[in-house]
């Protein structure tokens, strides 16, 4: 509605008499910009409304085919975005509270909406329409482009995913082949090679070795990206009793204490988090290796106000300045010669927790330990859970 | 091929490959008669006696297929499933032997009835200890199928 433009107001109600009192109440509005159309029941209403050009419905709920509620619900059904203003009577204002609450712009009591009242509302009665229309434009526009990102996004995830996955999977290939002729070459034609050429070949097993951990750790991560999360009741206990045999081979024959307190059952992917224990004890393996006795020790805590569980060692630690990189992938704040890795493992685990909707972090200080801690299901978890 | 009875069929594209697996498999003198084939098609031609293995008879199965998945022409699932849906080949024991352990892949070979499934390692040593223990199992520790189950006809 412009100003200076005729409002059409379509009037549905079938008594002659409140008929003429509202065609002579709106003649009376200041201004005198409404064109009034008046029919006597609810289909010829509805007929009149699906041509269109109608501004605004003064709907009588009692007519000859349809009464009360039910004239509103089938009124409004028909025409979304035509306002609609509720004509009732003195004693029925509850009802008519309840067709505002379920879409009706406002009401009148008959008899009672003199020439200025009633132009208001009507006048309201569009301007609120005219705005409720558009929020839910914008919104559905909203939430259409919320759609379209997540679907690129997913469509960019999942391509990363099995690029990653392909690219991991044929890199194996060539690098057993090198690592085969370089071991052939030492093991077959050791007579005629001399001490530099047989350090040379094994600097190429060494290389090949080491991608071939990465590889396998590229792997292990694109793998947590693409899995669905299967969430069950888990005894983290268990995990981290089944993780420690695990690494078995990496503690063997080394002092160590564990200190494995009471850990909660709580919803997670066991397969997953088991991988997030084999990580975190793996590297307090690792880094408590200079050591004459390594103390690890796991256990339930509170963290940042959450219940949380973590993991932590006596080893050498880290300086806290360069902590914001421990998560990335290829990551590393050791040296190689000190420490080996791929610098992948820390980036599954972030990757495996972010997925439950958790958080994990470290504290340390330089040569005096590390301890994560791991948080789960402060925020719903991505993906959907499985439930059989 | 001379008359003698194949005892490993190696389905296998990649000569570098090939040659890594025979060398692992002379080494613990596991197989004398490997027949190697370079694709899927020539590995269905050779277990269902066909074209160049016509003179072959089903009775005279390989102790042990090594089959590699990726492959040209017929790619090593459609082997599989071509190989145990037959009543005449179905008893001849399947390892694949691949780069990939993707679950859908590992799923899908034992679905259609693989007997054993390998990711070849990265590292030689482990290679070649992996193929021995294979070697070893299916060709001295395995009790393999007598002729009459290859008998009668597809179904």
């Amino acid at each position: 509605m412009h100003n200076g433009e005729r409002v059409k107001v379509l009037l549905i109600e079938d008594n002659p008499g409140d008929a003429r009192l509202i065609a002579e109440t709106l003649r009376e509005t200041p201004g005198g910009v409404f064109e009034l159309a008046c029919v006597e029941d609810l289909e010829t209403g509805c007929e009149r409304l699906a041509r269109g050009g109608v501004d605004v419905v003064l709907l009588d709920l009692n007519l000859p085919h349809s009464r009360g509620y039910d004239t509103f619900v089938q009124a409004y059904a028909r025409a979304r975005d035509v306002p609609i203003i509720v004509l009732t009577g003195l004693g029925d204002q509850e009802l008519a509270v309840r067709t505002v609450r379920d879409g009706a712009q406002d009401y009148l009591v008959k008899g009672q909406a003199d020439a200025h009242l009633l132009g208001r509302g009507i006048r309201y009665a569009i301007e609120r329409s005219r705005i409720q229309r558009d929020l839910r434009r914008l919104n559905e526009e909203l939430e259409q482009r919320v759609a379209e990102r997540t679907a690129q996004l997913t469509a960019a995830n999942r391509e990363l995913e099995a690029f990653t996955y392909s690219v991991s999977h044929d890199l194996r290939a060539p690098l057993r082949q090198v690592d085969g002729f370089a071991r052939l070459l030492i093991e077959e034609c050791a007579a005629q090679l001399d001490t530099t050429a047989r350090h040379y070949l094994e600097r190429v097993r060494h290389g090949t070795g080491r991608m071939g951990e990465l590889v396998d750790d590229l792997l292990a991560l694109a793998h947590v990206g693409r899995q669905e999360l299967r969430l069950r009741p888990t005894a983290l206990d268990r995990l981290v009793t089944d993780a420690v045999a695990e690494l078995e081979l990496q503690w063997r024959g080394r002092s160590i204490e564990w200190r494995i307190g009471r850990l909660p059952t709580v919803p997670c992917d066991p397969g997953l988090m088991r991988l997030v224990f084999v990580n975190l004890l793996s590297n307090a393996l690792k880094f408590t290796r200079p050591r004459d006795r390594a103390v690890i020790t796991v256990d339930q805590t509170t963290a940042r106000g959450l219940p949380a569980v973590l993991v932590q060692d006596n080893g050498v630690g880290f300086d806290m300045k360069y902590a914001d990189k421990l998560f990335g992938v290829f990551q590393r704040l050791h040296r190689a010669e000190d420490f080996e890795g791929t610098g992948i493992g820390l980036a599954t685990v972030q990757r495996i927790v972010h997925k439950h909707g958790g958080e994990v972090w470290a504290e340390a200080r330089l040569d005096e330990g590390a301890t994560f801690f791991v948080t789960l299901g402060a925020s719903p978890p991505q993906g959907h859970a499985h439930t059989s | 091929m001379s008359g003698s009875v194949v005892e490993i069929l190696l389905v296998e594209d990649d000569p570098a490959d090939v040659e890594l697996t025979l060398l692992a498999l002379r080494r613990n003198n596991l197989a004398n008669r490997i027949q190697v084939v370079g694709d899927g098609e020539e590995a269905l031609d050779f277990l269902f006696c066909r074209g160049p293995f016509s003179q072959r008879s089903f009775e005279e199965a390989p102790r042990l297929v090594l089959l590699d998945l990726k492959l040209p022409k017929v790619d090593g699932m459609e082997v599989l499933r071509q190989l145990k849906g037959d009543a005449r080949t179905r008893a001849i024991p399947v390892a694949i032997l691949t780069s990939s352990k993707e679950e859908r892949d590992v799923v899908n070979g034992y679905h259609l009835g693989v007997n054993s499934y390998i990711q070849k390692p990265v590292d030689f040593d482990q290679f070649r200890e992996t193929v021995k223990h294979l070697g070893l199992y299916w060709m001295l520790v395995n009790e393999p199928p007598p002729p009459s189950a290859f008998g009668g006809g597809p179904s």
